[in-house]
């Protein structure tokens, strides 16, 4: 009998509970509508300038590693007076994921090849990424109070623009960008499947 | 320091109005995305958002059309715990009117062909409508209250909490606004 349900971690806001539970299920159901993928389908892109699933994959987990930081206040303009913005975030990102900020190699260029590095990449290193990247934001989620997810935070971008979310946004964001890119994910797989098909 | 008119300011804001806290949220996510999904529309013509790809595969209409037909669906099955949903008296179209899941060589559904913006807009509005008024009595109690669907024809029965109901709408319509984003580079 399926049951469509969420299991809330114990934090201590309901809410941020609610959001680790959300981008858990999104992230288990990618990983069934993934199983058996081969490097080759990873690395495969439907024309030049367009990602592959494995730059996608590692997009996904730069991106809430980089904006549960954001939460944490670590891109405010009173936390880089001694280092720029993207100092800050090429040291987070390979100190929790081993890889760069830069590396999912996104936004391509309009004639871009995907990233040399992740073309011999596997599932099993992707779905190790994700899981390194959710096991480091879990901690962050399941801290924050009510009070943090209504506080509003002031960032500076990595091109150097003042920008302001709130917390509750920055949860917001990180789940619709995840489900985005899940359904972008679902888009290559059919078109991996027809590349013969003309 | 950029001058305020420069500054980007993203916040969810409880809609007011609602019993639950954690459902006023989810409301306003969904109004959210549905902001996103018209935003991400924007200037495409009829042509374009009627165009497909290849046979078999979705146009952007179809996917603007589905969002507005699934959470109409959920609200009603879901949210108010209904036998059946009422996509017509909500929407004024059928649910197979967004033509999903299409056959492996099947064309757009002639429903859509032609619609303008304004058209898929106005389904997401009406979707937003019909969802607000659904959740405005919610109380934190019934989110979690099972919810057993009358049994499929293979006999499998599906069941589902209000609370995974609201995560849905959100995913399902995020997920979606990421293929219409990828599709729209590639329109001729």
């Amino acid at each position: 009998m399926p049951v469509y349900d969420l299991e809330i971690p114990r934090g201590r806001s309901h809410e941020a509970a609610l959001f680790l539970a959300e981008i858990d299920d999104q992230t288990r159901r990618l990983f069934q509508d993934l199983k058996g993928i081969t490097a080759a389908e990873l690395a495969w892109s439907p024309k030049r300038g367009q990602n592959t699933i494995g730059m996608l994959l590692t997009h996904l987990a730069v991106v809430e590693v980089y904006w549960l930081a954001v939460a944490a206040g670590r891109f405010t303009p009173a936390a880089l007076k001694k280092s720029g913005a993207r100092d800050v975030a090429e040291q987070e990102f390979r100190d929790v994921l081993g890889v760069g900020p830069d590396d999912d190699g996104m936004p391509l260029a309009k004639n871009g090849l995907p990233p040399a590095a992740l073309a011999s990449w596997t599932y099993a290193d992707y779905r190790r990424l994700l899981g390194r990247a959710r096991v480091h934001i879990a901690a962050q989620v399941l801290e924050l109070t009510d009070r943090d997810v209504a506080r509003k935070v002031k960032r500076v971008r990595l091109n150097g623009e003042h920008t302001a979310q709130s917390v509750r946004w920055i949860l917001y964001h990180v789940l619709e960008h995840f489900s985005g890119h899940y359904g972008q994910i679902l888009l290559l797989r059919h078109q991996y499947a027809d590349r013969r098909k003309k | 320091m950029n001058s305020p008119a420069q500054r980007i300011v993203s916040r969810i804001v409880p809609e007011p109005g609602f019993r639950s806290h954690e459902v006023a949220v989810k409301v306003a996510e969904v109004a959210l995305v549905h902001e996103q999904l018209v935003q991400a529309a924007s200037g495409l013509s009829a042509a374009q958002l009627g165009w497909q790809p290849a046979p078999g595969r979705n146009t952007l209409g179809m996917l603007l059309a589905h969002i507005a037909v699934a959470e109409v669906h959920i609200g009603c099955v879901v949210l108010r715990a209904e036998r059946d949903s009422d996509i017509m008296g909500v929407l004024g179209i059928r649910m197979d009117d967004d033509g999903m899941p299409l056959a492996a060589d099947g064309t757009p559904p002639p429903r859509l062909d032609g619609e303008p913006l304004p058209f898929f807009a106005d389904l997401l509005e009406r979707a937003l409508a019909h969802t607000r008024a659904a959740c405005r009595e919610l109380g934190d109690d019934v989110l979690g209250l099972e919810i057993v669907r009358p049994p499929r024809p293979d006999g499998s029965v599906r069941v589902f909490d209000r609370r995974w109901g609201l995560y849905h709408m959100v995913e399902h319509a995020a997920g979606h606004l990421g293929q219409l984003q990828a599709l729209k580079h590639l329109l001729p």
